[in-house]
């Protein structure tokens, strides 16, 4: 069966400049969203107006509900694509007002779908029945952007593109938009393509996430694999959730580290017994123990709410992130010892 | 299709700027009359010592009203402070030859101030005591308290956008209140002074009304009176060039100056308004005193002595055809503003929809219009529609199309686009520089084509530019001289060529009344224009 929108083998190019080499992904099923992850600059911006038909390619093709859109010799124009790109940057009507701004996406949609986006729904969405007469220059840069996200949407595309949709939008409000977002893009079942560097953000509201880096679509996969079970060391770094220790590999379900000893678990991939690799360890895999032997240095404590990230130093001067509950019974200061409970079990052990 | 077509376009307008630069260029291949050979022999070294004495004259008087008003009222709260801030560019109403007729009149022998002084204090041998204003120094001063505004405003704009927090970090640091003006505001706003410096010099060296009525000898008038005077297209052409390149070369200055002026305005993330200081005493009457002594000068001297001229001879005001001078007047404007509007849409337009290169230098070529000065550019037009009608046209056999070009309506307008092109090119670039680019992009992706993007988006916006625009074209254009007076049809006149016509038959007073009209109709216009500005400005 055919995917409901594909790109093959593209190269994605902004002034002059090839930013993304042969990148291939596709969206399967109708009102699936995927989110791409990468540093500023990397060329995520280019991928989506070149999916909108603002910038054209040399090579490879784009396709969306079976029909080639962009290729070497096909150019569909961005005005009969019915694909909407929300810009990060300020993109609404100078001389309108909102609710102007806001209607023009209502106008490009009438009559084209069955089920028909709410109104009120969006604007109470994203909270913007207050400012509905005010012109874009008399709102923030938080406002004009949640005004140009209504305006998207409004238009119910075909395919949707969200270039950061929130990164403006004040941290309070911003789970809530999401958890409503997704609510709304489920409901009518608009495909959607999300740019962002929130892997949180990119990991609650893509079925699948592609992380970009070097030019290249490095890893494309369902956000629990994404994190759990990343292909290259590159991969974790971008993500930051983990540190990458030496290990030897003991035995088909086992390993040995010099600082904390023998750790169990499941391989994703297999290893050779007694080579050398870099083990994976992420905040989630330790477990806090008061009455173990093994015992760390608190080097930093992080203060997140719901828990504690403990950073360790182990003998051999590595750094490893510890999650504790913050309602745990008491708190460690800087300098004091820290128990890690044994014997260290991880459910999927990644190395490289 | 639609790249050609942008190309086609501002390709075309590039090439009207271009015609007269190569016709001028050109003259170095023809033969010229005896009038070289006099000229060198004779006048060749004062025509250019008075362009260059002149100007800088000119520029030392410009840069110290221009900055120092700016200053005053850009940063001091004093008496009329407010109104000073609009004020001070009614100058710009005043063109400087009707400058020059006002400070003759007043200044000559039996003239106002005698007059003035005979009505204080009885008959009395007064004209030897009242000194004269006239030759190199009155040219200087009519020119300068006419164009000072060009440093006033750009300087006032640049003190605006300055932050408060560097001149409040001179405070702290212990700088007198002289010291931050030469070491902090000034250096920051000196892309914009030299930007208006350089407006200035332009403007001086090609004036051409002043200078003449004076009868001062330099570069411009020489041109003009090779080709009136001895009928000598090619010389006034050689001479043209070597003022063009002197001019070309301020351009190249103020281009340079204005590119970093926008960059300054542009790192700023908003404009906020300073708290000024009140002055208080003997300060405060000071700033008053210098700030009123520039208006009254540059303005209410030159509007009252024309005042007072026309009610004295009313018989001058009933004999003039006003009616006629305002609705030929008008007609040029309306003309003009519409063509120049036309074509600077077209190629702004292109330019955002096509982002080419060659469009952009063709562009920037296309606006060097304004650089060269009046007189030239008629005689190069003339010389160049000449040469085409007898090398091109009547060799294919076709009529001549003199008549159509020369002493016409369409070669006033033509030769008007050439000068003020960059006017309306650079209102509707700053007004497209406000709307971002993914405004474009939102208009496509819902739905809109390019053209509906232009009128119902671009169009809309623009308004407020567009307006801006005519009001500064119908300022030039009712002040403008020489292309007017050398290529206006036969019996068409405006308040500007009626002036200089009355005042070169030595008729003076029948010159104040063209001149009362001219100041009071650009005056309306500056009115409006700065109320734009000031809104702008978010005053």
């Amino acid at each position: 069966m055919n995917n409901f929108f594909e790109v093959k083998n593209v190269d994605f190019v902004a002034g002059g400049k090839t930013k993304v080499r042969n990148m291939s992904f596709a969206i399967e099923n109708e009102g699936d969203v995927i989110c791409l992850l990468g540093p500023s600059g990397i060329g995520k911006t280019t991928i989506l107006r070149t999916i909108a038909g603002l910038q054209k390619i040399k090579n490879g093709s784009i396709e969306l509900k079976g029909k080639t859109i962009s290729s070497s010799d096909v150019n569909v124009e961005p005005e009969d694509r019915n694909i909407s790109l929300a810009f990060q940057e300020n993109s609404l009507f100078p001389h309108y007002t909102v609710e102007k701004n806001i209607l023009l996406g209502l106008e490009k949609n009438k009559g084209k779908k069955e089920k028909q986006i709410d109104l009120k729904e969006i604007l109470d969405l994203l909270d913007l029945s207050n400012i509905l007469k005010q012109y874009p220059h008399q709102i923030s840069a938080g406002e004009a952007q949640r005004t140009s996200l209504a305006r998207t949407l409004l238009t119910q595309p075909d395919l949707l593109l969200l270039d950061e949709p929130l990164s403006n939008v004040d941290q309070s409000f911003k789970e809530e938009i999401q958890i409503r977002l997704k609510k709304i893009l489920k409901n009518l079942k608009i495909s959607t393509i999300i740019v962002t560097h929130d892997s949180y953000e990119a990991f609650y509201l893509g079925s699948k996430c592609g992380i970009i880096f070097d030019q290249e679509l490095r890893q494309f996969d369902d956000p629990y694999k994404l994190y759990h079970l990343p292909n290259s060391i590159d991969v974790v770094n971008f993500l930051n959730r983990g540190v990458l220790i030496p290990a030897e590999v003991t035995s088909p379900k086992s390993l040995e580290n010099k600082d904390l000893g023998t750790i169990t678990g499941n391989f994703i991939k297999p290893f050779p017994i007694g080579s050398n690799v870099q083990l994976l360890v992420q905040p989630e895999d330790l477990h806090h123990d008061d009455q173990s032997n093994l015992k760390l240095e608190v080097v930093d404590r992080k203060f997140r709410g719901t828990n504690f990230i403990y950073t360790l130093k182990t003998p051999s001067n590595r750094l490893i992130p510890v999650f504790v509950h913050s309602h745990h019974i008491h708190q460690h200061e800087v300098s004091e010892k820290f128990g890690i409970k044994r014997p260290i079990h991880i459910d999927h052990i990644v190395c490289f | 299709m639609r790249i050609s077509f942008w190309h086609l376009s501002s390709f075309l307008i590039s090439l009207f700027v271009i015609i007269p630069i190569v016709t001028v260029f050109s003259s170095f291949f023809e033969d010229t009359s005896n009038y070289y050979q006099v000229l060198k022999d004779t006048f060749l070294v004062e025509y250019i010592f008075n362009s260059i004495f002149l100007l800088f004259s000119v520029l030392l008087l410009t840069f110290l009203i221009g900055t120092g008003s700016a200053y005053l009222v850009s940063f001091y709260e004093f008496p009329l402070s407010n109104f000073f801030k609009w004020g001070l560019i009614l100058s710009f109403a005043v063109p400087p030859y009707i400058y020059a007729y006002s400070l003759t009149a007043f200044f000559e022998n039996y003239g106002t101030a005698f007059t003035i002084l005979k009505n204080l204090f009885g008959d009395g041998n007064y004209n030897q005591n009242i000194p004269k204003f006239d030759g190199l120094l009155g040219v200087i001063l009519s020119i300068s308290f006419s164009l000072y505004a060009y440093v006033y405003i750009l300087a006032r704009a640049s003190f605006l956008y300055q932050s408060q927090n560097i001149i409040e970090l001179g405070k702290n640091l212990g700088f007198t209140k002289f010291k931050t003006l030469y070491s902090i505001i000034l250096p920051s706003a000196r892309p914009a002074i030299i930007a208006g410096l350089s407006l200035v010099a332009m403007e001086t060296l090609a004036e051409f009304g002043a200078v003449d009525f004076f009868s001062i000898n330099t570069l411009t008038t020489g041109i003009y009176n090779s080709w009136i005077a001895f009928d000598d297209l090619a010389f006034a052409n050689r001479l043209s060039f070597f003022l063009l390149l002197f001019i070309f070369a301020l351009f190249i200055i103020e281009n340079f100056s204005r590119k970093k002026a926008k960059y300054h305005f542009n790192s700023r993330g908003g404009f906020k308004q300073k708290h000024k200081i009140k002055l208080e005493g003997k300060k405060s009457f000071l700033a008053f005193l210098f700030c009123f002594s520039v208006f009254f000068l540059s303005f209410l001297f030159p509007l009252s002595q024309m005042m007072y001229w026309t009610l004295k001879f009313p018989e001058n005001l009933f004999e003039l055809q006003v009616l006629d001078l305002l609705k030929n007047t008008l007609y040029l404007v309306s003309l003009s503003s519409l063509v120049l509007i036309i074509f600077a849409l077209i190629s702004n337009y292109g330019n955002r929809v096509t982002k080419n290169k060659v469009l952009n230098v063709l562009s920037t070529l296309s606006i060097s219009g304004y650089a060269i000065p009046g007189v030239i550019l008629a005689v190069a037009y003339i010389t160049f529609i000449t040469w085409f009608d007898e090398n091109v046209i009547k060799s294919l056999g076709f009529f001549s199309i003199k008549k159509i070009f020369i002493g016409s309506i369409i070669g006033l307008v033509l030769v008007y686009f050439v000068r003020f092109y960059s006017l309306a090119y650079n209102g509707i670039k700053s007004g497209y520089e406000k709307i971002n680019i993914a405004v474009d992009e939102s208009a496509y992706l819902l739905g809109y084509s390019k053209r509906k993007t232009f009128m119902n988006i671009h169009v809309p916006f623009l308004r407020n530019s567009l307006l801006f625009i005519i009001i500064l074209v119908s300022l030039e254009i009712i002040r403008e001289l020489p292309i007017t007076l050398i290529l206006r049809p036969f019996n068409f006149e405006t308040f500007a060529t009626t002036a200089y016509i009355s005042a070169s038959e030595d008729l003076l007073e029948a010159a104040a009344v063209p001149s009362l009209f001219l100041i009071l109709i650009a005056s309306f216009f500056i009115i409006i224009a700065s109320k734009y500005i000031l809104r702008e400005n978010n005053e």
